[in-house]
């Protein structure tokens, strides 16, 4: 990312001249007080966020001002899990799941629903490996909201993408749930070495989880280190005086 | 509210009651001294004549077949009219265009519509197939138009995020959200349709109504009974059959 900026109507600047390098495995924590533009820093990255200035390039790929199919493929290689889940909640987990396989499926096939039975053997094995070998045909309104985050997990990753960003993962969860879904997204840093960027508003879990902290405040970069740097004067700098060492 | 706004209010209420009262000629002495008349229509019309059985499930089943080609008819009708009648799908000026004619056309209740039809095509089904179209049309339309206003942007944009094509997102992102709705919303109109359809009979415009109307005019009330009694009959079967499916869709 290089000046990466963007300001939304009504005068707002969520980025402000972002310049980040991020290498491959890496396990990266964003944080930041709300509203600190960390979720606007991973939507540019997909290209869900057209950022206002600055250009932003995922594995060599620029994503800023890409042609509508380059913008497909480079998502196609960037799994992406959301704070709400997202998953459509009439369909079962098992659809859910393939739907991550979309990008690679033949397309007249995939709207009338006919899936590559490997596509589907593989989405099985991906909810295997997430904890939910057997749920396959329940539908996403009977789950739990960590089962439904973990089918989220696996939607992502039977992209098999490069890189997985998680907006928030665990913030709609129960703090008891917040350990199973990190403690996922760093089995498959380690396993698969996918790169994953997690924003994250609860620190502890940040410096639990995360090999390299990033920190946000109002859209600048103000922290940027491994996890024992970040010291008091750190958080300080990001999220404000009085929450040092605490939540945000 | 203030204390007094509220008893303003209520007085008012009351004032608007009692007007519309009086206008309508409400009378409690004037229903009492009907009592003989009701029970003696009533009374009239036992035992049903079980001989006109044969016309009146005639009947029943092409006000079945009116619902069911004009409700049909008019969900394919109300799709494109429904996105371009939802804020979020549509440019302002159609949005606006769209909201306009369809609360035009749904002041006019379907009867209505069949009597302009039989005076345009004729006397049978047809026309009431026409009415309930063109009204069942307009009242589908505001439905999905609301359903899909009342979109969730979260998994359009999940399965965008996968790298799908618009086509898709379209299908898999907004599709499954909106199908079982206007499914539920169809079958429910359907089952407005077959009590809307039993009275286009009256107005010559086909099914069940026409024998209800032609029996009373012809003072054969048993025959009448039995009519109303098949109406009652297929009314209850298709509420408690659409219910039971809608309730399994959403």
């Amino acid at each position: 990312m290089r000046g990466l900026c963007k300001d939304y109507p009504g005068g707002s600047r969520a980025l402000d001249d972002v310049d980040l390098d991020i290498g491959p495995g890496e396990f990266v924590a964003l944080i930041g007080p709300s509203g600190a533009g960390k979720s606007t820093l991973l939507r540019c990255l997909n290209g869900l966020v057209t950022p206002t200035a600055g250009r932003v390039e995922v594995g060599g790929v620029a994503v800023t001002g890409a042609t509508p199919e380059t913008l497909r493929r480079v998502r196609a290689g960037i799994g992406f899990v959301f704070q709400q889940f997202n998953l459509l909640r009439r369909l079962s987990v098992l659809e859910n799941t393939v739907l991550g396989r979309l990008s690679h499926s033949s397309r007249w096939r995939s709207l009338v629903g006919w899936f590559d039975p490997a596509d589907l053997a593989r989405a099985r094995a991906t909810l295997a490996r997430v904890g939910l070998g057997g749920l396959d045909t329940r539908r996403i309104d009977t789950l739990s909201g960590g089962q439904q985050q973990r089918v989220a997990i696996a939607r992502a990753l039977v992209q098999a993408p490069a890189v997985i960003l998680a907006d928030e993962p665990m913030a709609s969860l129960d703090p008891s749930l917040a350990h199973t879904v990190m403690e996922l997204l760093r089995r498959i840093n380690h396993e698969d070495g996918i790169t994953v960027i997690a924003s994250l508003h609860v620190l502890e879990l940040a410096q639990a989880y995360g090999q390299r902290i990033i920190g946000l405040h109002r859209g600048r970069v103000v922290h940027d280190g491994p996890p024992d740097s970040l010291d008091d004067a750190a958080t300080t700098r990001i999220f404000g005086p009085g929450v040092a060492g605490g939540a945000a | 509210m203030s204390h007094r706004g509220r008893w303003a209010g209520w007085a008012a209420i009351a004032a608007v009651f009692i007007w519309s009262a009086v206008a309508t000629e409400v009378s409690v002495g004037r229903m009492v001294e009907g009592l003989p008349f009701m029970w003696d229509f009533l009374r009239r019309m036992v035992p049903p004549d079980p001989s006109v059985l044969g016309n009146a499930v005639r009947g029943a089943i092409q006000t079945i077949q009116i619902a069911i080609v004009g409700t049909v008819v008019a969900a394919v009708l109300a799709l494109p009219v429904g996105f371009a009648a939802a804020r979020n799908a549509a440019p302002r000026w159609l949005f606006y265009t769209s909201r306009l004619l369809l609360n035009a056309f749904r002041a006019v209740d379907t009867l209505v519509y069949a009597l302009f039809f039989v005076a345009a095509v004729g006397l049978g089904p047809f026309p009431g197939v026409l009415a309930v179209i063109v009204y069942t049309a307009t009242v589908l339309a505001k439905l999905y138009s609301e359903a899909i206003e009342a979109i969730e942007p979260g998994p359009v944009e999940a399965v965008r995020a996968t790298g799908a094509t618009s086509l898709q997102v379209l299908r898999w992102g907004v599709l499954p959200q909106l199908v079982p709705q206007f499914l539920s919303f169809t079958l429910y109109r359907f089952e407005t349709n077959i009590r809307a359809a039993a009275v286009l009979g009256f107005v010559g415009a086909g099914g069940i109504g026409f024998y209800v109307q032609t029996y009373l005019r012809l003072l054969n009330y048993p025959a009448a009974a039995s009519v109303l009694l098949v109406l009652v009959v297929l009314v209850m079967l298709v509420d408690f059959a659409s219910s039971r499916v809608r309730a399994r869709l959403v």
